[in-house]
């Protein structure tokens, strides 16, 4: 301890290299602390959109082939299953020349209220919903980047279909992020007889309620099982593993950036070596004179490196506080003032990772000090004495 | 006190040998002030930082203290140099970003005396070279004179045996250099410790009790004064 104010007067020689290299650190770390909160961050983003009672049932083939519309209701029959509804993509796009477009799904108006509960459609919409047969769900967020309101009527030209179709929106999914519209596959099912095409006999995905969390793992095996060696063979997955499905092109990017993470913190290893290797040569006379005055070359090693782990230290304790006030930040803006940033509010620096941040500035610090302090420690006195006064 | 018996140096620079020191035997008493002097090149220099233990000779006996120097490890010299030797340098060599103060403390800090006491150790050394008012003073602060005193103050804060001073006065002025011998004398004469100074300065003649003579590493045999 009674070397530090000297360690500490060495690291204020130069005050701009401090800071900058202090700053580099810093920006390194706040970046890989950020990172390491994607993992948790998704995972919570997705317990956070998913149900763990809600189950998805596809084509084990691909989710863009169809099953068969009487798996329905063989699926509705076994025990626990509180409600089950198809989930078919018309494909409709509203002002075509201008390519407006949002996800829109048919679906048993009868099945919205019990398998999507936790959506929190007002009760007296979801009856208006159920019926009139041209009746449409449609997200908030949707609703307000239309412009649209309750009671409007509008046009979906169907791509997948041949057949365009008219809804009346009476509802509305209370959710901001919430982009789709929902309608009731009878009505669909009509304007294809309507336009002599036959009727809907396929489905596209079937989402289901169970009543306990715990049925729902015997139950995928129980789905599955039943449509075994039929013609459209099923995979059920629970709805967060569903949709991890579609996070999964967006972990191979996470693993992208994690390596892009690891090069940036060996980047940084390097500038802060090449400043410790600076600050050595240029008090290779001083680091002569202490070993003059009796400092051994363990003494001179030690305070060398000490004054290079404590700048990176420093550099990464400011940057791993700033990423975890950041997150902070976004989580109480997203959570208060500010739901559209909702998702982002999922990524937070927790303490595990404010220490793994911190243990790999120290350790940037210890790897860029050893070099340059191995070189002054071992240097002879008599001839650095000799060459630099 | 300082005993050099047969002591050579030679440096290798490519296939070349440089003999810096040949067979020089030397004696020093305690509380001597004692002059290296020669032309430039002649190995004084090498001579002083042989005796001071910061550097090994290629052949010879160097006991210093009591201490045969080339029985040492480099961490042994270097815990002998903090216990037994004070260095005063041309250019003073003073720590820049720390206080006239903290510089004169630097050696204590291999001690283990507390802070408190450091601190009165270092300011004593500082009323002993003059320089007490101006303790909390930066090299950058001081004059040549006075940074060399603060050299001294740090030489002599240990309370070592042995001071060596490489050409002390070889950047100071006549006014600062007379006060500089001075200083180192009346270390030697009131003080009692023994100061091996090397030198091309005429008037330190004046001032030293004994001056050795060196011409290409060889130590002229007539040296002797007082």
């Amino acid at each position: 301890m009674k070397f530090l104010p000297l360690i500490w007067r060495n690291l204020l020689r130069n005050k701009l290299r401090t800071a900058l290299t202090c700053g580099a650190i810093g920006l390194a770390i706040a970046l890989v602390c950020l990172l390491l909160t994607m993992p948790s961050g998704l995972d919570a983003l997705l317990n956070r959109v998913a149900s763990n009672t809600r189950v998805v049932v596809h084509n084990e083939a691909g989710l863009v082939y169809p099953l068969p519309y009487s798996y329905l209701q063989k699926i509705r029959t076994l025990p626990g299953v509180v409600g089950a509804a198809s989930w078919t993509w018309y494909g409709g796009v509203f002002e075509v020349e201008k390519g407006v477009t949002f996800p829109n799904f048919a679906v048993e108006p009868e099945a919205v209220g019990v398998v999507w509960e936790d959506w929190g459609i007002d009760a007296k919409q979801l009856e208006d919903f159920r019926r009139y047969r041209n009746a449409a769900i449609v997200g908030r967020g949707t609703l307000r980047r239309q412009g649209w309101k309750l009671g409007d009527q509008i046009t979906l030209k169907g791509t997948l279909y041949p057949v365009d179709l008219q809804f009346r929106i009476v509802a509305e999914v209370p959710n901001d992020r919430a982009p789709f519209l929902l309608f009731q596959r009878e009505y669909l099912d009509q304007a294809l007889r309507a336009a002599g095409r036959g009727g809907l006999d396929t489905l596209g995905i079937v989402y289901l309620r169970v009543d306990d969390p715990s049925r729902v793992g015997p139950l995928l095996g129980q789905i599955d099982s039943m449509f075994r060696n039929s013609e459209a063979q099923t995979a059920s997955e629970t709805e967060k593993s569903y949709f991890a499905s579609f996070f999964s092109m967006l972990s191979a990017f996470v693993t992208i950036i994690l390596i892009v993470t690891g090069l940036v913190a060996l980047c940084i290893v390097f500038i802060a070596a090449n400043t410790a290797s600076m600050s050595v040569r240029e008090r290779l006379g001083e680091i002569a004179v202490l070993k003059a005055l009796g400092f051994g070359r363990r003494l001179i090693f030690a305070t060398l490196v000490a004054e290079a782990v404590i700048l990176a230290g420093l550099g990464g304790a400011f940057g791993a506080l700033a990423s975890l006030g950041f997150t902070a930040l976004l989580h109480a803006r997203a959570t208060t003032w500010n739901s559209s940033l909702g998702p982002l509010g999922s990524f937070i620096v927790t303490e595990t990772i404010l220490v793994q941040g911190l243990f790999l500035a120290l350790f940037i610090g210890m790897i860029s000090g050893v070099v340059p302090a191995l070189g002054a420690a071992r240097r002879s006195v008599a001839s650095t004495l000799r060459e630099v006064f | 006190m300082i005993e050099v018996q047969d002591v050579s140096r030679v440096y290798r620079r490519g296939a070349d040998e440089i003999h810096a020191l040949e067979h020089v035997t030397l004696h020093i008493e305690r509380g001597r002030f004692a002059a290296l002097m020669g032309p430039s090149g002649s190995g004084k220099s090498t001579l002083l930082n042989i005796v001071a233990g910061l550097d090994r000779p290629s052949g010879g006996v160097v006991t210093v203290a009591g201490q045969r120097l080339g029985e040492l490890s480099e961490d042994e010299l270097a815990a002998f140099r903090a216990r037994h030797v004070g260095f005063v340098f041309q250019f003073f060599n003073l720590i820049p970003v720390l206080s006239a103060r903290q510089n004169v403390e630097l050696p204590l800090l291999l001690t283990h005396l507390g802070k408190l006491e450091r601190r009165q150790r270092a300011e004593t050394a500082l009323r002993v070279v003059g320089l007490a008012e101006r303790a909390d003073h930066r090299p950058s602060e001081l004059s040549g004179g006075e940074q060399q005193r603060v050299a001294i103050a740090r030489a002599i804060v240990t309370d070592p045996e042995i001071v060596v001073a490489d050409e002390p006065t070889g950047d100071l002025d006549a006014k600062n250099a007379v006060e500089i011998l001075s200083l180192l004398r009346d270390l030697a004469r009131d003080f009692g410790k023994t100061v091996v100074m090397v030198t091309h300065d005429p008037r330190g003649e004046a001032y030293v009790d004994e001056i050795h003579h060196l011409d290409k590493g060889v130590l002229k045999p007539e040296a002797a004064r007082a």
